[in-house]
Protein backbone atom coordinates (compact mmCIF):
# COMPACT_ATOMS: atom_id res chain seq x y z
CA UNK A 1 0.00 0.00 0.00
CA UNK A 2 1.33 3.59 -0.66
CA UNK A 3 -0.62 6.18 0.52
CA UNK A 4 0.20 8.80 -2.27
CA UNK A 5 -0.70 6.95 -4.83
CA UNK A 6 -3.92 5.88 -3.33
CA UNK A 7 -4.91 9.61 -2.98
CA UNK A 8 -3.74 10.55 -6.47
CA UNK A 9 -5.99 7.04 -7.84
CA UNK A 10 -9.37 8.32 -5.78
CA UNK A 11 -8.46 12.06 -7.21
CA UNK A 12 -8.64 10.73 -10.84
CA UNK A 13 -11.62 8.56 -10.17
CA UNK A 14 -13.60 11.06 -8.18
CA UNK A 15 -12.90 13.76 -9.58
CA UNK A 16 -13.56 13.63 -13.27
CA UNK A 17 -17.08 12.58 -14.83
CA UNK A 18 -16.52 9.33 -13.65
CA UNK A 19 -17.95 9.83 -10.46
CA UNK A 20 -21.34 10.28 -12.18
CA UNK A 21 -21.06 6.93 -13.99
CA UNK A 22 -20.10 5.57 -10.58
CA UNK A 23 -23.04 7.42 -8.77
CA UNK A 24 -25.53 7.04 -11.12
CA UNK A 25 -25.80 3.70 -11.46
CA UNK A 26 -26.71 3.42 -7.60
CA UNK A 27 -29.46 5.97 -7.78
CA UNK A 28 -30.79 4.53 -10.44
CA UNK A 29 -31.15 1.51 -8.81
CA UNK A 30 -32.44 3.07 -6.06
CA UNK A 31 -34.85 4.53 -7.83
CA UNK A 32 -36.24 1.52 -9.17
CA UNK A 33 -36.58 0.15 -5.61
CA UNK A 34 -38.21 3.45 -4.94
CA UNK A 35 -41.29 3.14 -7.54
CA UNK A 36 -42.08 -0.19 -7.37
CA UNK A 37 -42.30 0.12 -3.83
CA UNK A 38 -44.85 2.86 -4.79
CA UNK A 39 -46.88 1.10 -7.07
CA UNK A 40 -47.03 -2.29 -4.58
CA UNK A 41 -44.62 -4.33 -6.00
CA UNK A 42 -42.99 -4.57 -2.40
CA UNK A 43 -42.79 -8.66 -1.90
CA UNK A 44 -40.28 -11.13 -1.95
CA UNK A 45 -40.35 -12.28 -5.20
CA UNK A 46 -39.69 -8.89 -6.47
CA UNK A 47 -36.97 -8.15 -4.64
CA UNK A 48 -34.98 -11.26 -5.15
CA UNK A 49 -35.49 -10.30 -9.33
CA UNK A 50 -34.55 -6.82 -8.60
CA UNK A 51 -31.44 -8.09 -6.93
CA UNK A 52 -30.64 -10.32 -9.44
CA UNK A 53 -31.17 -9.11 -12.44
CA UNK A 54 -30.64 -5.35 -11.94
CA UNK A 55 -28.08 -5.12 -8.63
CA UNK A 56 -26.24 -8.35 -9.31
CA UNK A 57 -26.32 -8.62 -13.41
CA UNK A 58 -26.25 -5.04 -14.23
CA UNK A 59 -24.46 -2.81 -11.95
CA UNK A 60 -22.19 -4.91 -10.34
CA UNK A 61 -20.67 -5.73 -13.39
CA UNK A 62 -20.94 -2.12 -14.72
CA UNK A 63 -19.19 -0.75 -11.59
CA UNK A 64 -16.67 -3.40 -11.90
CA UNK A 65 -15.39 -2.42 -15.04
CA UNK A 66 -15.55 1.46 -14.48
CA UNK A 67 -13.91 1.32 -11.40
CA UNK A 68 -11.72 -1.80 -11.86
CA UNK A 69 -10.36 -0.53 -15.55
CA UNK A 70 -10.69 3.23 -14.48
CA UNK A 71 -8.16 3.24 -11.90
CA UNK A 72 -4.82 2.38 -14.20
CA UNK A 73 -6.49 2.13 -17.72
CA UNK A 74 -6.63 5.94 -18.60
CA UNK A 75 -2.83 5.94 -17.10
CA UNK A 76 -1.34 3.55 -19.70
CA UNK A 77 -3.58 5.09 -22.22
CA UNK A 78 -2.49 8.44 -22.59
CA UNK A 79 1.02 7.26 -21.14
CA UNK A 80 1.50 8.85 -17.51
CA UNK A 81 1.92 6.01 -15.75
CA UNK A 82 5.42 6.24 -17.17
CA UNK A 83 5.78 8.79 -14.24
CA UNK A 84 4.15 6.43 -11.76
CA UNK A 85 6.42 3.60 -12.73
CA UNK A 86 9.82 5.48 -12.68
CA UNK A 87 9.27 6.34 -9.00
CA UNK A 88 10.88 3.57 -6.62
CA UNK A 89 7.66 1.98 -5.72
CA UNK A 90 7.39 -1.68 -6.54
CA UNK A 91 5.19 -2.28 -9.13
CA UNK A 92 3.61 -4.86 -7.58
CA UNK A 93 2.90 -2.55 -4.36
CA UNK A 94 1.44 -0.10 -7.71
CA UNK A 95 -0.80 -2.56 -8.39
CA UNK A 96 -1.74 -3.62 -4.96
CA UNK A 97 -2.72 -0.23 -4.08
CA UNK A 98 -5.24 0.75 -7.31
CA UNK A 99 -6.68 -2.95 -6.45
CA UNK A 100 -7.47 -1.59 -2.97
CA UNK A 101 -8.64 1.46 -4.07
CA UNK A 102 -11.04 0.12 -6.84
CA UNK A 103 -12.34 -2.53 -3.84
CA UNK A 104 -13.31 0.47 -1.80
CA UNK A 105 -15.58 2.27 -4.08
CA UNK A 106 -16.97 -0.98 -5.15
CA UNK A 107 -17.81 -1.43 -1.84
CA UNK A 108 -19.18 2.13 -1.46
CA UNK A 109 -21.01 2.59 -4.81
CA UNK A 110 -22.37 -0.85 -4.64
CA UNK A 111 -22.83 -2.47 -1.38
CA UNK A 112 -24.58 0.12 0.65
CA UNK A 113 -27.12 0.46 -2.29
CA UNK A 114 -27.69 -2.52 -3.05
CA UNK A 115 -28.46 -2.73 0.64
CA UNK A 116 -30.66 -0.12 0.94
CA UNK A 117 -32.46 -1.14 -2.04
CA UNK A 118 -33.45 -4.54 -1.15
CA UNK A 119 -34.51 -3.06 2.67
CA UNK A 120 -36.59 -0.35 0.82
CA UNK A 121 -38.41 -3.23 -0.69
CA UNK A 122 -38.75 -5.53 1.83
CA UNK A 123 -36.94 -4.64 5.30
CA UNK A 124 -34.74 -7.16 6.34
CA UNK A 125 -37.15 -9.93 5.48
CA UNK A 126 -35.74 -13.68 4.96
CA UNK A 127 -32.29 -11.87 5.16
CA UNK A 128 -31.96 -10.83 1.63
CA UNK A 129 -30.49 -7.94 2.03
CA UNK A 130 -27.71 -8.57 4.02
CA UNK A 131 -27.10 -11.93 1.97
CA UNK A 132 -26.99 -9.78 -1.44
CA UNK A 133 -25.14 -7.01 0.22
CA UNK A 134 -22.26 -10.14 1.41
CA UNK A 135 -22.71 -11.65 -2.29
CA UNK A 136 -22.06 -8.05 -3.87
CA UNK A 137 -19.45 -7.13 -1.77
CA UNK A 138 -16.87 -10.23 -2.33
CA UNK A 139 -18.20 -10.05 -5.97
CA UNK A 140 -17.26 -6.80 -5.96
CA UNK A 141 -13.72 -7.41 -4.76
CA UNK A 142 -13.11 -10.34 -7.75
CA UNK A 143 -14.69 -7.99 -10.25
CA UNK A 144 -12.43 -5.14 -9.36
CA UNK A 145 -9.52 -7.78 -9.24
CA UNK A 146 -9.95 -9.02 -12.52
CA UNK A 147 -11.11 -6.26 -14.62
CA UNK A 148 -7.63 -4.36 -13.31
CA UNK A 149 -5.70 -7.05 -14.73
CA UNK A 150 -7.53 -6.45 -17.71
CA UNK A 151 -6.75 -3.28 -17.94
CA UNK A 152 -3.31 -3.84 -17.60
CA UNK A 153 -3.15 -6.68 -20.01
CA UNK A 154 -4.84 -4.76 -22.85
CA UNK A 155 -6.16 -1.17 -24.55
CA UNK A 156 -9.44 -2.21 -24.95
CA UNK A 157 -10.25 -3.02 -21.37
CA UNK A 158 -13.59 -2.02 -21.26
CA UNK A 159 -14.80 -4.20 -24.67
CA UNK A 160 -13.25 -7.32 -23.19
CA UNK A 161 -14.62 -6.58 -19.91
CA UNK A 162 -17.96 -5.65 -21.19
CA UNK A 163 -18.16 -9.00 -23.52
CA UNK A 164 -17.46 -11.07 -20.33
CA UNK A 165 -20.12 -9.70 -18.41
CA UNK A 166 -22.37 -9.69 -21.34
CA UNK A 167 -21.62 -12.19 -23.46
CA UNK A 168 -19.75 -14.96 -21.16
CA UNK A 169 -21.87 -14.26 -18.10
CA UNK A 170 -25.31 -12.92 -19.69
CA UNK A 171 -25.97 -14.93 -22.52
CA UNK A 172 -23.42 -18.08 -22.87
CA UNK A 173 -24.60 -18.68 -18.84
CA UNK A 174 -27.95 -18.17 -19.56
CA UNK A 175 -28.05 -21.35 -22.45
CA UNK A 176 -25.02 -23.51 -21.28
CA UNK A 177 -25.04 -24.64 -17.24
CA UNK A 178 -21.20 -24.89 -17.42
CA UNK A 179 -20.45 -21.25 -17.93
CA UNK A 180 -22.13 -20.74 -15.04
CA UNK A 181 -19.19 -22.18 -12.84
CA UNK A 182 -17.13 -19.60 -14.42
CA UNK A 183 -19.63 -16.28 -13.42
CA UNK A 184 -18.23 -14.22 -10.85
CA UNK A 185 -22.04 -12.93 -10.83
CA UNK A 186 -23.25 -16.74 -9.90
CA UNK A 187 -20.51 -16.82 -6.95
CA UNK A 188 -22.25 -13.97 -5.88
CA UNK A 189 -25.45 -15.54 -5.98
CA UNK A 190 -24.47 -18.39 -3.84
CA UNK A 191 -23.15 -16.50 -1.17
CA UNK A 192 -26.40 -14.48 -1.13
CA UNK A 193 -28.06 -17.88 -0.90
CA UNK A 194 -26.56 -18.74 2.07
CA UNK A 195 -27.05 -16.30 3.81
CA UNK A 196 -30.95 -15.65 3.08
CA UNK A 197 -33.91 -18.05 3.66
CA UNK A 198 -35.54 -16.79 0.75
CA UNK A 199 -37.41 -19.99 -1.83
CA UNK A 200 -37.42 -17.33 -4.26
CA UNK A 201 -33.59 -17.45 -5.04
CA UNK A 202 -31.99 -20.78 -6.71
CA UNK A 203 -28.60 -20.63 -7.73
CA UNK A 204 -26.14 -23.38 -9.45
CA UNK A 205 -22.70 -23.10 -7.88
CA UNK A 206 -22.45 -24.56 -4.53
CA UNK A 207 -20.99 -22.68 -2.27
CA UNK A 208 -17.66 -24.69 -1.76
CA UNK A 209 -17.04 -24.19 -5.65
CA UNK A 210 -17.68 -20.34 -5.20
CA UNK A 211 -15.73 -19.71 -1.97
CA UNK A 212 -12.45 -20.36 -3.42
CA UNK A 213 -13.12 -19.91 -7.00
CA UNK A 214 -13.69 -16.32 -5.89
CA UNK A 215 -10.33 -16.32 -4.09
CA UNK A 216 -7.76 -17.57 -6.36
CA UNK A 217 -9.53 -15.77 -8.77
CA UNK A 218 -8.88 -12.41 -6.73
CA UNK A 219 -5.69 -13.03 -5.54
CA UNK A 220 -4.41 -14.83 -8.97
CA UNK A 221 -5.45 -11.43 -10.90
CA UNK A 222 -3.93 -8.94 -8.88
CA UNK A 223 -0.29 -11.03 -8.75
CA UNK A 224 -0.55 -11.50 -12.29
CA UNK A 225 -0.92 -7.53 -13.02
CA UNK A 226 2.11 -6.87 -10.70
CA UNK A 227 3.69 -9.38 -12.37
CA UNK A 228 2.78 -7.84 -16.09
CA UNK A 229 2.85 -4.65 -14.90
CA UNK A 230 6.64 -5.43 -13.98
CA UNK A 231 7.19 -6.17 -17.63
CA UNK A 232 5.17 -3.03 -19.37
CA UNK A 233 5.87 -1.57 -22.78
CA UNK A 234 4.59 1.42 -23.62
CA UNK A 235 3.58 1.62 -27.45
CA UNK A 236 2.03 4.21 -29.01
CA UNK A 237 -1.67 5.32 -29.45
CA UNK A 238 -2.62 4.01 -32.68
CA UNK B 1 30.86 53.02 -42.86
CA UNK B 2 27.67 50.71 -43.31
CA UNK B 3 26.49 49.04 -46.03
CA UNK B 4 23.75 49.67 -48.12
CA UNK B 5 20.53 47.31 -47.33
CA UNK B 6 21.42 43.76 -49.21
CA UNK B 7 17.90 42.35 -48.59
CA UNK B 8 16.48 40.67 -52.26
CA UNK B 9 13.31 38.42 -52.01
CA UNK B 10 13.61 35.38 -53.99
CA UNK B 11 11.30 33.88 -56.11
CA UNK B 12 10.47 30.50 -54.18
CA UNK B 13 8.01 29.45 -57.14
CA UNK B 14 4.75 29.50 -54.84
CA UNK B 15 1.92 28.64 -57.49
CA UNK B 16 -1.73 29.64 -56.65
CA UNK B 17 -3.91 26.23 -56.73
CA UNK B 18 -5.56 26.65 -60.28
CA UNK B 19 -7.31 23.04 -60.68
CA UNK B 20 -11.08 22.56 -59.67
CA UNK B 21 -12.27 23.16 -55.98
CA UNK B 22 -14.53 20.12 -54.71
CA UNK B 23 -17.82 21.16 -52.72
CA UNK B 24 -18.92 20.97 -49.30
CA UNK B 25 -20.75 17.72 -50.20
CA UNK B 26 -17.64 16.43 -51.27
CA UNK B 27 -15.66 17.13 -48.04
CA UNK B 28 -18.67 15.52 -46.15
CA UNK B 29 -18.93 12.27 -48.13
CA UNK B 30 -14.72 11.82 -47.82
CA UNK B 31 -15.38 12.33 -44.12
CA UNK B 32 -18.55 9.93 -44.13
CA UNK B 33 -16.36 7.25 -46.58
CA UNK B 34 -13.04 7.25 -44.33
CA UNK B 35 -15.34 7.28 -40.90
CA UNK B 36 -17.39 4.11 -42.35
CA UNK B 37 -13.65 2.40 -43.67
CA UNK B 38 -12.55 3.23 -39.80
CA UNK B 39 -15.71 2.06 -37.70
CA UNK B 40 -14.35 -1.89 -39.19
CA UNK B 41 -10.73 -0.83 -38.76
CA UNK B 42 -9.83 -0.56 -42.06
CA UNK B 43 -7.15 1.42 -42.87
CA UNK B 44 -6.16 1.60 -39.43
CA UNK B 45 -3.76 -1.09 -37.36
CA UNK B 46 -4.78 -4.62 -37.49
CA UNK B 47 -5.31 -4.60 -33.65
CA UNK B 48 -8.56 -2.20 -34.37
CA UNK B 49 -9.39 -4.47 -36.91
CA UNK B 50 -10.39 -7.77 -34.20
CA UNK B 51 -13.21 -6.28 -32.74
CA UNK B 52 -14.91 -5.34 -35.69
CA UNK B 53 -14.73 -8.02 -37.27
CA UNK B 54 -15.06 -10.55 -34.55
CA UNK B 55 -18.31 -8.89 -34.06
CA UNK B 56 -18.99 -9.16 -37.53
CA UNK B 57 -18.23 -12.63 -37.27
CA UNK B 58 -20.81 -13.15 -34.64
CA UNK B 59 -23.75 -11.75 -36.39
CA UNK B 60 -23.35 -13.90 -39.37
CA UNK B 61 -23.26 -16.72 -37.17
CA UNK B 62 -26.71 -17.76 -36.65
CA UNK B 63 -27.15 -16.69 -40.44
CA UNK B 64 -24.53 -19.57 -41.77
CA UNK B 65 -26.52 -21.69 -38.96
CA UNK B 66 -29.99 -20.80 -40.77
CA UNK B 67 -28.92 -21.69 -44.13
CA UNK B 68 -27.40 -24.95 -43.20
CA UNK B 69 -30.71 -25.94 -41.21
CA UNK B 70 -32.62 -24.92 -44.23
CA UNK B 71 -30.86 -27.09 -46.35
CA UNK B 72 -30.79 -29.97 -43.59
CA UNK B 73 -34.25 -30.35 -42.26
CA UNK B 74 -35.64 -28.19 -44.89
CA UNK B 75 -36.98 -25.85 -41.93
CA UNK B 76 -36.33 -22.14 -40.73
CA UNK B 77 -34.58 -21.64 -38.05
CA UNK B 78 -34.64 -17.91 -37.48
CA UNK B 79 -37.23 -15.68 -38.47
CA UNK B 80 -35.88 -11.97 -40.53
CA UNK B 81 -37.81 -9.49 -38.49
CA UNK B 82 -36.27 -11.27 -34.89
CA UNK B 83 -33.23 -10.79 -36.00
CA UNK B 84 -31.66 -7.85 -34.66
CA UNK B 85 -33.48 -8.39 -31.43
CA UNK B 86 -32.26 -11.58 -30.83
CA UNK B 87 -28.71 -10.31 -31.37
CA UNK B 88 -28.98 -7.22 -29.59
CA UNK B 89 -26.34 -7.93 -27.49
CA UNK B 90 -23.52 -8.24 -30.05
CA UNK B 91 -25.20 -5.11 -31.44
CA UNK B 92 -24.80 -3.31 -28.55
CA UNK B 93 -21.29 -4.39 -28.48
CA UNK B 94 -20.41 -2.58 -31.09
CA UNK B 95 -22.23 0.46 -30.43
CA UNK B 96 -20.09 0.55 -26.96
CA UNK B 97 -17.01 -0.55 -28.95
CA UNK B 98 -16.80 1.17 -32.32
CA UNK B 99 -19.00 4.69 -31.59
CA UNK B 100 -16.05 6.19 -29.42
CA UNK B 101 -13.81 5.85 -31.92
CA UNK B 102 -15.78 8.16 -34.29
CA UNK B 103 -16.18 10.71 -32.35
CA UNK B 104 -13.81 10.76 -29.17
CA UNK B 105 -9.73 11.31 -30.51
CA UNK B 106 -10.87 14.31 -32.62
CA UNK B 107 -12.61 15.46 -29.35
CA UNK B 108 -9.38 14.84 -27.51
CA UNK B 109 -6.16 16.38 -29.75
CA UNK B 110 -8.83 19.22 -30.56
CA UNK B 111 -8.59 18.68 -33.92
CA UNK B 112 -12.13 20.28 -34.89
CA UNK B 113 -11.06 23.48 -36.05
CA UNK B 114 -8.58 21.83 -38.86
CA UNK B 115 -11.87 20.07 -40.11
CA UNK B 116 -13.85 23.38 -39.99
CA UNK B 117 -11.31 25.48 -42.26
CA UNK B 118 -12.52 23.50 -44.98
CA UNK B 119 -15.75 23.83 -47.07
CA UNK B 120 -17.20 21.85 -44.18
CA UNK B 121 -20.31 23.28 -41.36
CA UNK B 122 -20.51 21.61 -38.22
CA UNK B 123 -24.00 20.34 -39.30
CA UNK B 124 -21.74 18.33 -42.25
CA UNK B 125 -19.35 16.80 -39.87
CA UNK B 126 -21.97 15.46 -37.51
CA UNK B 127 -23.82 14.38 -40.57
CA UNK B 128 -20.95 12.48 -41.86
CA UNK B 129 -20.05 10.76 -38.81
CA UNK B 130 -23.91 9.31 -38.16
CA UNK B 131 -24.53 8.76 -41.86
CA UNK B 132 -21.25 6.51 -41.53
CA UNK B 133 -22.36 4.70 -38.07
CA UNK B 134 -25.87 4.13 -39.47
CA UNK B 135 -24.38 2.42 -42.70
CA UNK B 136 -22.05 0.32 -40.33
CA UNK B 137 -24.72 -0.63 -38.46
CA UNK B 138 -26.97 -1.30 -40.86
CA UNK B 139 -24.54 -3.69 -42.56
CA UNK B 140 -24.21 -5.57 -39.89
CA UNK B 141 -27.87 -6.42 -39.89
CA UNK B 142 -28.52 -6.46 -43.47
CA UNK B 143 -25.94 -8.95 -44.53
CA UNK B 144 -27.02 -11.81 -42.47
CA UNK B 145 -30.77 -11.31 -43.22
CA UNK B 146 -29.64 -10.73 -47.11
CA UNK B 147 -27.64 -13.69 -46.80
CA UNK B 148 -30.94 -16.24 -45.08
CA UNK B 149 -33.08 -14.83 -48.07
CA UNK B 150 -30.16 -15.74 -50.73
CA UNK B 151 -30.24 -19.11 -49.11
CA UNK B 152 -34.06 -19.26 -48.66
CA UNK B 153 -34.72 -18.51 -52.39
CA UNK B 154 -32.06 -21.43 -52.96
CA UNK B 155 -33.16 -24.32 -50.75
CA UNK B 156 -36.64 -25.18 -52.10
CA UNK B 157 -38.69 -25.21 -48.94
CA UNK B 158 -42.39 -26.28 -48.69
CA UNK B 159 -43.49 -22.94 -47.30
CA UNK B 160 -43.65 -19.97 -49.73
CA UNK B 161 -40.60 -17.64 -49.53
CA UNK B 162 -41.34 -14.88 -46.96
CA UNK B 163 -40.64 -11.73 -49.38
CA UNK B 164 -42.19 -9.44 -47.29
CA UNK B 165 -40.71 -10.38 -44.16
CA UNK B 166 -37.55 -10.16 -46.02
CA UNK B 167 -38.08 -6.42 -47.34
CA UNK B 168 -39.74 -4.93 -44.00
CA UNK B 169 -36.77 -6.74 -41.90
CA UNK B 170 -34.45 -4.48 -44.07
CA UNK B 171 -36.83 -1.51 -43.20
CA UNK B 172 -36.57 -2.25 -39.44
CA UNK B 173 -32.82 -2.68 -39.83
CA UNK B 174 -32.73 0.95 -41.23
CA UNK B 175 -34.83 2.15 -38.05
CA UNK B 176 -32.50 0.33 -35.87
CA UNK B 177 -29.56 1.45 -37.43
CA UNK B 178 -30.72 5.10 -36.87
CA UNK B 179 -31.91 4.70 -33.67
CA UNK B 180 -29.30 3.00 -32.63
CA UNK B 181 -26.19 4.87 -33.93
CA UNK B 182 -27.87 8.65 -32.61
CA UNK B 183 -27.71 6.84 -29.38
CA UNK B 184 -24.45 5.74 -29.37
CA UNK B 185 -22.91 8.79 -31.31
CA UNK B 186 -24.78 11.12 -28.28
CA UNK B 187 -23.50 9.39 -25.49
CA UNK B 188 -19.94 8.74 -26.99
CA UNK B 189 -19.62 12.50 -27.75
CA UNK B 190 -19.54 13.55 -24.17
CA UNK B 191 -16.22 12.31 -23.30
CA UNK B 192 -12.73 12.63 -25.42
CA UNK B 193 -11.97 9.50 -23.95
CA UNK B 194 -12.26 6.17 -25.61
CA UNK B 195 -12.90 3.71 -22.59
CA UNK B 196 -14.96 6.10 -20.70
CA UNK B 197 -16.89 6.33 -24.06
CA UNK B 198 -17.24 2.42 -24.33
CA UNK B 199 -18.63 2.55 -20.90
CA UNK B 200 -21.21 4.77 -20.73
CA UNK B 201 -22.42 3.46 -23.84
CA UNK B 202 -22.62 -0.06 -23.10
CA UNK B 203 -23.75 1.53 -18.88
CA UNK B 204 -26.59 3.04 -21.13
CA UNK B 205 -27.63 -0.14 -22.60
CA UNK B 206 -27.60 -2.29 -20.01
CA UNK B 207 -29.33 -0.30 -17.48
CA UNK B 208 -32.39 -0.34 -19.89
CA UNK B 209 -31.93 -3.82 -20.79
CA UNK B 210 -32.29 -5.27 -17.06
CA UNK B 211 -34.92 -2.22 -16.01
CA UNK B 212 -37.30 -3.14 -18.87
CA UNK B 213 -37.23 -6.54 -17.59
CA UNK B 214 -37.30 -6.16 -14.13
CA UNK B 215 -40.47 -3.50 -14.95
CA UNK B 216 -42.15 -5.89 -17.72
CA UNK B 217 -41.48 -8.91 -15.04
CA UNK B 218 -43.35 -7.09 -12.04
CA UNK B 219 -45.95 -5.40 -13.92
CA UNK B 220 -47.11 -8.94 -15.92
CA UNK B 221 -46.67 -10.49 -12.50
CA UNK B 222 -49.43 -8.16 -10.93
CA UNK B 223 -51.82 -8.33 -14.16
CA UNK B 224 -51.50 -4.75 -15.50
CA UNK B 225 -50.43 -6.00 -18.64
CA UNK B 226 -50.64 -2.77 -20.60
CA UNK B 227 -48.50 -0.91 -18.26
CA UNK B 228 -46.05 -3.95 -18.43
CA UNK B 229 -46.31 -3.31 -22.71
CA UNK B 230 -45.28 0.24 -22.53
CA UNK B 231 -42.30 -0.60 -19.89
CA UNK B 232 -40.32 -2.89 -22.01
CA UNK B 233 -40.15 -0.03 -24.45
CA UNK B 234 -37.52 0.99 -22.01
CA UNK B 235 -34.85 -1.22 -24.17
CA UNK B 236 -34.68 0.56 -27.40
CA UNK B 237 -34.69 -2.31 -29.09
CA UNK B 238 -37.61 -3.45 -28.01
CA UNK B 239 -39.35 -0.10 -29.08
CA UNK B 240 -37.61 -0.11 -32.14
CA UNK B 241 -39.42 -4.14 -32.75
CA UNK B 242 -42.78 -2.41 -31.42
CA UNK B 243 -42.16 0.25 -34.37
CA UNK B 244 -41.62 -2.76 -36.71
CA UNK B 245 -44.67 -4.70 -35.79
CA UNK B 246 -46.90 -1.61 -35.89
CA UNK B 247 -45.17 -0.19 -39.10
CA UNK B 248 -44.74 -3.71 -40.82
CA UNK B 249 -46.88 -6.06 -38.96
CA UNK B 250 -44.05 -8.00 -38.01
CA UNK B 251 -44.17 -10.61 -35.53
CA UNK B 252 -43.38 -9.13 -32.44
CA UNK B 253 -40.72 -10.71 -30.21
CA UNK B 254 -40.98 -10.83 -26.95
CA UNK B 255 -43.98 -13.07 -26.78
CA UNK B 256 -46.69 -10.55 -25.46
CA UNK B 257 -47.08 -8.03 -27.82
CA UNK B 258 -46.65 -4.10 -27.71
CA UNK B 259 -48.94 -1.06 -27.03
CA UNK B 260 -50.52 -0.91 -30.61
CA UNK B 261 -51.11 2.66 -32.27
CA UNK B 262 -48.66 5.49 -33.16
CA UNK B 263 -47.19 5.72 -29.66
CA UNK B 264 -43.83 3.31 -30.44
CA UNK B 265 -43.12 5.61 -33.41
CA UNK B 266 -43.55 8.74 -31.97
CA UNK B 267 -41.25 7.85 -28.82
CA UNK B 268 -38.35 7.02 -31.58
CA UNK B 269 -38.93 9.89 -33.33
CA UNK B 270 -38.30 11.75 -30.08
CA UNK B 271 -35.24 9.66 -28.91
CA UNK B 272 -33.37 10.33 -32.38
CA UNK B 273 -34.29 13.83 -32.19
CA UNK B 274 -32.85 14.00 -28.70
CA UNK B 275 -30.09 12.62 -29.39
CA UNK B 276 -28.99 14.40 -32.47
CA UNK B 277 -30.01 17.65 -30.71
CA UNK B 278 -27.82 17.30 -28.06
CA UNK B 279 -24.83 15.51 -30.72
CA UNK B 280 -25.00 19.07 -32.54
CA UNK B 281 -25.06 20.91 -29.61
CA UNK B 282 -22.31 18.87 -28.22
CA UNK B 283 -19.99 19.73 -31.90
CA UNK B 284 -21.12 23.23 -31.88
CA UNK B 285 -19.90 23.40 -28.42
CA UNK B 286 -16.23 22.27 -28.99
CA UNK B 287 -16.01 23.70 -32.35
CA UNK B 288 -16.27 26.87 -30.88
CA UNK B 289 -13.36 26.23 -27.83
Amino acid sequence: MNPVVASITYRAMLGRKRIWLLAALPLALLAIAVLLRVFGGGDESTAVTLMQTFAIGTILPLLGLIAGTGVIAPEIEDGTIIHLLSKPIGRPTIIFTKFVVAASLMAAFSVVPTFLAAYLLIGTEAGIATGFAVGVLFAGIAYAAVFLLVGVLTKHAVVVGVSYALIWEGAIGGYVPGARKLSIQQWAQSLADQLSSSPFLKTDVALSFAVPAMVIVTVGAVIWAGQRLRGLSLTGDE
Amino acid sequence: MSSPPTGVIHDIGYRHYDGVRLSRGYAATALALNSLRGVFGLGRTARSKIIPFLIAAVMLLPAVVSIAVMALLKQQAVGYSEYAVTMQAVLALFLAAQSPYLVAPDLRFRVLPLYLSRPLKVLDYVAAKFVALVIALFLLMAVPLTLIYIGELLVELETPVKHAEYFSSMGGAVIFAVVLASIGLALASFTPRRGLGVASVIAFYMFTLAASAVFFGVLMSEGQDPAAKWSILLNPFFLVDAVQVNLFGTEPTNGEGYPPGLGPAAITLLVVALALGALFLRYRKAASS
